[in-house]
């Protein structure tokens, strides 16, 4: 049992984690402003909210380190939009610093642990140091502006004016009336189309307004572009535009309302109907307000936009989603019922309407299925934000310089797989900057840009999703990788002469040569890269590799979208059922045994001009096919027989078929099919006994207990309590096309079970 | 399925009242037969006794295991138990049942038994620890031997089967770990 308490430090926790994981996505945009020179202060005022609602929540929950981290860096950013300081590479080290120690802070403290933190202590000495304010630019003195109206500025107004005259933004006027009932949103949409042309820094109300409903603002804005264009953006949003002349053109300025503060008085007292907005409106306008009132208006559109999401734990999803697996079996058996009412002419009405009603069943069950797993899916930026982080640190002490681009951060996959992706992501990215990207100086030597790039793409395909890390480094070298895995005996001479290139590059995923001292120092690659193989198969993906030496080298992840629901061929080897997913599957055919041939031991067959390697799963599994018991089978199944329909359910579409699930027993014949498994560009044939149709089925993990047992990668429930082991079709072709293959050779039994 | 607190309850009051004069604190110990002999486990350490569902073997898992079954939607991996202490074997009778028990690493496993006999409830002085009953070289999953009394079960009238003389005591832990 959670009690209370215990529920809201884990709401601390998550939270924070979140807004962590925002901030360093932040500070990504911020570094990658400050190194093309357009700083958005937007980015740089969200990040001071992060922290200062992470100090917020770290004084709620007594997390006493955080809380003063936040604080000292809460000084270093306010100071830094206040423009006291200037930003720069040793201000964002500091930041991204704290959003790793933010991490281990949190960590430590969802641990109960309170060991001491020297990292953070020393952090803290370094923002100490650095929090004390430069000298401010001086303002400029071009624009003759009104005291009153720099009276009224804010702290932060007055920098942002400064830093955009210094920079030699001209100055505008929008003269605009908006409604008092929309004027937040009308007043949110003119700035987002005033966005691309520059920054607004302040607005007023003139003290006109058509009538007792509407409000008139003038608007300060600063912008390089020229009036006309201004103009004509601006039309649309109903905002008069001029020029604010600079000094000696035209005496004063006519940026400041005048009376302005008797109009706000005005609107105090004669505005009967949003009234509180007015004030608002006022107060935020009012000479230097408290630095709180302007901190409370951003926590409270965080708090709006948080409202409007729930943090769900995974495991209760799993949960609904095993409802919804058991609501399905009673959608089978229903069926099977309105099948019986059926053929019983008496009942021809009571089964046309429980019919329907079962097809009604069928669609919202469908939706309820598609919408759990909606839920679960999250955009893979995630992992890619994280990944970003990791690449600038890499860079960074390797002294390389990276270009990251990453395109399909907004491609969904399954919860569970994207938090599984990122430790073998990170493992793969490592590696491309530590071994793949050269040095500055050889990268001109071979007159390459010396800065590198690796393309992080994403990208959805079908059923799966890919994922790509491509770099223009010094590729593979594929001789060293040959010579390594000969003095290590994983490959014979002669194997060495007939491997292909594809082949030998694969050797990096090798346990035995993708050590430290064997390949990554001399040929660049493979650390634990067979940690990473092992890691995207067990979410039921592959990787592969590609590498041009001298051009670079691009490691191709697939997976698929979601582990919780998959459509399955279920099929029977001997007497035992089992689901492959249709995802491995290219196509099942009729085994002709006769035009089976035996190659070094292997049994293949030719399909489609193209030779397939044969894998007998009753063989494989131990199975005895004479013992098989068909009649035993045909009375679980419910005795449906007819050998041409299990075909006809396959290449029958992709349709959920899960009600017919008893197709195609054959009885007495002994015919059997090839299920074409295929993973990439690897494919094998399963053999099996006989086809029963295409099922979505629930994959249920095994016990850890059989962690240790290949060739499954769980089991499902078909109904009746009985249990269909799930083929790992990835592991299996590994198996039989590399790695078991001996085993199998050595096999002195015949070929036919 | 079977409850366990029921099963419990099911303990006659006859012995209960004898029993309680014995001396220190009891440990409920769950009963059952394997391969002819009576062997018992904490009943704090069973979670629940299932009437055997459809089993599905696992090929290529290891021998001692029979197969995994759904519990309430949950995959349960059975482990015969005779198989586990070498025992010789024989075919599944109708009175088997699975013992669900929860693993140290937090997983839940079945245990395959021939039949589930009773609850004893039996104090320290009953138990003979593996080592001093044994001798050093016990099997490690033997955690001791115990002898109930007799004397507090021959005026048990609801009791219609006959009284174990040994019970052997295991230590589950052990048995899963290996």
């Amino acid at each position: 049992m959670v009690d209370s308490g215990d529920r809201a430090r884990e709401e601390f926790f998550s939270e924070a984690q979140e807004i962590v994981e925002g901030l360093g996505r932040d500070l990504l945009a911020l570094d990658e402003a400050v190194r093309t020179n357009k700083v958005d202060p937007d980015v740089i005022n969200d990040v001071f909210r992060a922290v200062h609602t992470l100090k917020g929540l770290a004084g709620l929950f007594g997390a006493t380190r955080m809380a003063t981290l936040s604080h000292e860096l809460e000084e270093l950013l306010d100071n830094l939009r206040l423009g006291r300081i200037e930003i720069s590479a040793s201000v964002l080290d500091l930041l991204f610093r704290s959003v790793e120690l933010y991490g281990r802070i949190l960590q430590n403290e969802k641990d109960g642990r309170d060991a001491p933190m020297p990292e953070v202590d020393d952090l803290l000495r370094l923002l100490h140091q650095d929090a004390g304010p430069s000298a401010a630019g001086l303002p400029d003195d071009n624009y003759d502006l009104d005291p009153g109206l720099l009276s009224v500025l804010t702290e932060y107004e007055e920098h942002r004016l400064r830093t955009n005259i210094a920079s030699g933004m001209t100055l505008f006027r929008l003269r605009v009336q908006f409604h008092l009932a929309t004027i937040d949103q009308a007043l949110d949409d003119l700035k987002i189309t005033a966005k691309p042309y520059g920054e607004i820094i302040t607005y007023l109300p003139t003290g006109a307004g058509a009538d007792q409903d509407s409000i008139e603002l003038d608007i300060l804005m600063a912008s390089r572009a020229p009036l006309e264009e201004l103009q004509r953006a601006l039309h649309q949003a109903g905002a008069a535009v001029e020029e604010i002349p600079r000094r000696n053109n035209n005496g004063h300025g006519r940026v400041a309302p005048p009376g302005m503060p008797s109009m706000s008085a005005g609107l105090r007292g004669g505005v009967p109907t949003g009234v509180s907005r007015a004030v608002d409106l006022t107060g935020s306008m009012a000479a230097s307000p408290p630095s709180s009132a302007r901190n409370r208006k951003g926590e409270l559109s965080s708090i709006r936009s948080v409202a409007q999401t729930v943090r769900v734990d995974i495991h209760k999803l799993d949960r609904l989603m095993n409802i919804v697996g058991e609501l399905a079996l009673v959608r089978s058996a229903l069926g099977r019922l309105v099948e019986r009412l059926r053929s019983a002419p008496t009942e021809r009405e009571l089964s046309l309407d429980l019919h329907r009603l079962q097809r009604t069943f069928d669609r919202h069950l469908a939706q309820m299925q598609a919408g759990i797993l909606e839920v679960r899916m999250v955009p893979l930026g995630q992992v890619f934000d994280k990944l970003a982080r990791v690449v600038r640190q890499i860079s960074r002490d390797a002294d390389k310089l990276v270009n990251l681009v990453i395109t399909g951060a907004e491609t969904e996959v399954d919860k569970l797989i994207v938090e599984e992706l990122s430790d073998p992501l990170m493992h793969m990215m490592r590696n491309a900057i530590d071994h793949g990207i050269e040095s500055k100086s050889m990268r001109e030597a071979v007159g390459k840009p010396a800065v590198g790039t690796i393309a992080l793409n994403a990208f959805q395909k079908g059923n799966h999703v890919v994922i790509e890390i491509e770099d223009d480094g010094k590729g593979i070298d594929v001789d060293r990788l040959l010579d390594a895995a000969l003095r290590r005996g994983v490959m014979t001479p002669e194997d060495a002469r007939t491997t292909s290139y594809r082949e030998v590059l694969n050797l990096i995923f090798q346990p035995g040569i993708s050590t430290k001292t064997d390949v990554s120092e001399i040929s660049g690659r493979g650390v634990g890269m067979d940690v990473v193989k092992t890691n995207i198969s067990k979410l039921g993906g592959v990787i592969d590799v590609h590498s041009e030496p001298g051009i670079g080298t691009k490691m191709t992840v697939t997976l698929p979208i979601t582990l919780a629901i998959i459509s399955a061929l279920i099929v029977r080897v001997a007497d035992r059922l089992f689901a492959i997913p249709l995802t491995n599957v290219q196509e099942a055919v009729a085994l002709d045994e006769a035009t089976v041939r035996q190659i070094d031991g292997r049994e293949m067959i030719t399909l489609r001009n193209s030779t397939l390697q044969l894998c007998y799963l009753a063989r494989l599994f131990g199975l005895n096919e004479e013992e098989e018991l068909s009649a035993r089978i045909a009375g679980l199944l419910g005795g449906a027989r007819g050998g041409s329909a299990a075909r006809a359910a396959l290449s029958g579409g992709r349709r959920g078929d899960g009600g017919r699930g008893t197709l195609g027993l054959q009885g007495g014949n002994k015919r059997k099919y090839i299920v074409v498994a295929s993973v990439g560009a690897r494919r094998l044939g399963l053999v099996v006994s006989t086809l029963i149709g295409q099922q979505d089925v629930v994959i249920k993990a095994l016990g850890p207990s059989l962690a240790s047992v290949r060739g499954f990668s769980g089991a499902t429930e078909l109904g009746d309590q009985r249990i269909a082991l799930v083929i790992d079709a990835p592991a299996l072709i590994e198996e039989i096309l590399h790695g078991g293959g001996d085993r199998q050779r050595n096999d002195p039994r015949s070929t036919h079970g | 399925m079977a409850n366990l607190s029921r099963r419990t309850a099911r303990i006659p009051v006859s012995k209960r009242n004898s029993r309680a004069q014995a001396s220190g604190p009891r440990t409920e110990y769950l009963a059952f037969s394997l391969a002819g002999d009576t062997y018992a486990a904490p009943v704090s350490l069973v979670r629940e006794i299932l009437k055997p569902p459809p089993l599905t073997p696992v090929p290529r898992a290891p021998d001692s295991t029979m197969g995994i079954v759904s519990v309430r939607g949950q995959l349960v991996t059975v482990i015969d138990l005779r198989r586990r202490m070498r025992l010789h074997e024989g075919a599944p009778q109708r009175r088997a049942r699975i013992l669900l028990v929860d693993a140290a690493n937090g997983e839940t496993l079945g245990l395959f038994v021939d039949e589930v006999q009773q609850v004893y409830r039996l104090a320290d002085a009953e138990i003979e620890h593996a080592a001093t009953a044994l001798g050093g070289d016990v099997a490690g999953h033997i955690a001791g031997i115990a002898r109930p009394m007799h004397g507090a079960s021959a005026s048990d009238g609801t009791q219609g089967e006959a009284q174990p003389r040994v019970i052997i005591l295991l230590d589950l832990q052990a048995i899963l770990a290996s």
